[in-house]
């Protein structure tokens, strides 16, 4: 028996060696295809932008020319200037009007709550087109409110909310009741419970729904299109007539780098402040 | 006064919970209000208001004579505007399925094996930008004479084809749509067990059999929903198949919308358009919010 095994064993021990390291080298190869995939992915993501970008610094005839970024402060000063008002207008009503449903949501017993919620987050679903056709033929025949710039900050609101919805909702469910319990046993009225406890303890979730709402408002051009005053043009609207009307130029590339990096450095700062564990249920994972 | 404190307790319970209960039922709607209230007014009144009016000719709306109600606009739906509604949904289905075959591997490797998350966060923020830059990009990319002319050379494609076609729109929307893709099936995949791979490898089942039997049943939910949430959003297309196709053959609804409301004031047949897509819109909806979100306010 043991004389019949030691060469049996010779063989064995070399053969589950070998497909080991076979074994070993194609799960790294298949490591490195992983890898490779996800980076090819990500390079196709920021294909448009260096396009932008490369395309922004071209002057004519070729050459190098830093004076395209001139004009997004020169004459698309104005529109910017817009894009900024609107954005920051319309962030703030979405966060008067989101923040007291989401604690109503999650806190009190409304009857029909899910409905509700499903009702409200429907325009994350409409297509822009028809909320701008709607919104503009309402405007113009019972609101009377196309040439007023609040027509396009609602218009935005009603497009945004579910974005600035959804994560206070995660936030509060986060949050234990067992706080605002003791802080009601310890004599706070509902008020302060609110101002002193939960409001600090949600703002991470606050602020991702308020980085959301921002970036789609500030980048915001198919709504506008429909329902802007005629006195007033966004940025992006700028950029989506200019592309449709004049062609290609390097000043318009600028003006959309600008706002790409204007819209980045906000998801960046919130990144480093808050982590991404509140962006969960919303746009990103 | 002395006498009351001792009479407080245990009859009135019964009465006080309940009113308490209603106090709290009436301030929760109470903070709803707003909410319910700017919802009514800028989105449920102008729908229902489009919808009335797609049942009206043209801009008879407007006349002192009164609107003329008249079925014609769907009926022009189905016959001269049936290929637009086809284009529509062929290339929202073309961009589902783009970011089906190419998300779904994506969000895995993502989940499994990428320790750098945020990084690929920080990119995947790009597309979610809107989708006017990445077409706008694009057409940069692709025009004759631009930067991608080496590579079309070198794969024998002729360049001029390549900017106003079918694929270059669909390449544009599957790009603006992925991040939506990867966030349900990867938000699905997390909730699944590697135990469970690890198992199925260990009883001899070959990967094909682990994904099939193992994943995918378990993030079925996801991968529907990704599916729903992207073919939802890509049916509103407009700035890529303006920028990137042919304006005879990419002629999306919300395109022909925008040019017979606003443009021609047909606004009977333009509203009509924004029906079509509405019900498209609510019916997908309908099943994403099943497969997924509905967990989120029980």
């Amino acid at each position: 028996m043991s004389a019949s095994s030691v060469p049996s064993t010779a063989p064995l021990v070399t053969s589950t060696r070998r497909p080991a390291r076979r074994r070993w080298t194609s799960r790294r190869m298949t490591d490195i295809l992983s890898h490779g995939y996800i980076w090819f992915c990500l390079a196709v993501f920021v294909l448009p932008f260096t396009a932008l970008l490369v395309y922004s610094f071209t002057g004519p005839g070729g050459t190098y020319a830093i004076e395209n970024f001139q004009y997004v402060l020169g004459s698309f000063g104005e529109n910017l200037w817009w894009s900024i008002r609107v954005s920051v207008l319309s962030v703030a009503i979405d966060l008067a009007i989101a923040l007291p449903a989401a604690y109503a949501i999650v806190r009190y017993p409304v009857p029909g709550k899910r409905l509700i919620y499903s009702l409200l987050s429907l325009p994350l679903y409409v297509p822009g087109a028809v909320i701008g056709l709607s919104l503009v033929i309402a405007y113009n025949f019972t609101y009377h409110l196309t040439t007023s710039i609040w027509g396009l900050v609602l218009a935005m609101v009603v497009g945004t909310f579910p974005l600035m919805l959804t994560p206070i909702i995660v936030a509060l469910k986060d949050l234990p009741v067992s706080f605002e319990e003791a802080a009601e046993c310890l004599g706070a009225s509902r008020w302060q419970t609110f101002r002193r406890i939960v409001f600090p303890l949600i703002g991470p979730g606050l602020s991702a729904g308020l980085m959301l709402a921002f970036i789609i408002v500030f980048n915001e051009y198919l709504v506008t299109l429909f329902v802007h005053p005629s006195d007033v043009t966004t940025a992006p609207l700028r950029i989506f007539n200019l592309v449709r009307t004049a062609g290609l130029l390097p000043t318009t590339a600028a003006l959309a780098v600008t706002m790409q990096l204007i819209s980045f450095a906000t998801v960046l700062v919130f990144f480093r402040v808050f982590g991404t564990r509140y962006l969960k249920a919303t746009y990103l994972i | 006064m002395a006498a009351e404190p001792l009479s407080l307790p245990i009859p009135k319970l019964g009465p006080d919970v309940r009113g308490r209960e209603r106090r709290a039922r009436l301030i929760g709607l109470a903070l709803l209000a707003p909410a319910i209230f700017v919802g009514l007014l800028f989105l449920y009144y102008p729908l229902l208001f489009i919808v009335q009016m797609s049942f009206t000719l043209g801009d008879s709306f407007l006349r002192p004579s009164g609107a003329v109600t008249t079925i014609s606009n769907y009926s022009a739906m189905l016959g001269r505007y049936l290929p637009n509604l086809a284009v529509t949904v062929q290339l929202a289905g073309l961009a589902t399925i783009a970011d089906l075959i190419f998300g779904v591997p994506f969000a895995y490797i993502l989940v499994r094996k990428v320790r750098y998350r945020d990084l690929v966060r920080a990119f995947m923020v790009f597309p979610m930008f809107g989708a006017l830059y990445i077409a706008f990009g694009l057409r940069f990319i692709l025009l004759p004479g631009g930067p991608a002319t080496p590579l079309f050379e070198l794969l024998g494609i002729p360049n001029a084809s390549v900017l106003y076609s079918l694929p270059s729109v669909v390449f544009a929307m599957s790009i603006f749509t992925f991040p939506f893709m990867v966030m349900n099936v990867g938000t699905a995949l997390s909730n699944v067990d590697p135990v469970l791979e690890e198992a199925a490898a260990c009883l001899g089942a070959t990967p094909r059999q682990t994904f099939t039997r193992i994943l995918l049943p378990l993030t079925r939910a996801g991968i529907v929903a990704g599916c729903l949430m992207v073919f939802g959003w890509s049916l509103g297309t407009f700035a890529e198949p303006l920028l990137l196709g042919s304006i005879n053959e990419q002629r999306t609804l919300a395109w022909t919308l925008y040019l017979k409301g606003v443009v021609q004031l047909d606004y009977g047949l333009s509203t009509a358009m924004g029906v079509v897509l509405l019900i498209f819109a609510f019916v997908v909806t309908y099943f994403s919010l099943r497969f997924t979100r509905g967990a989120l306010v029980e």
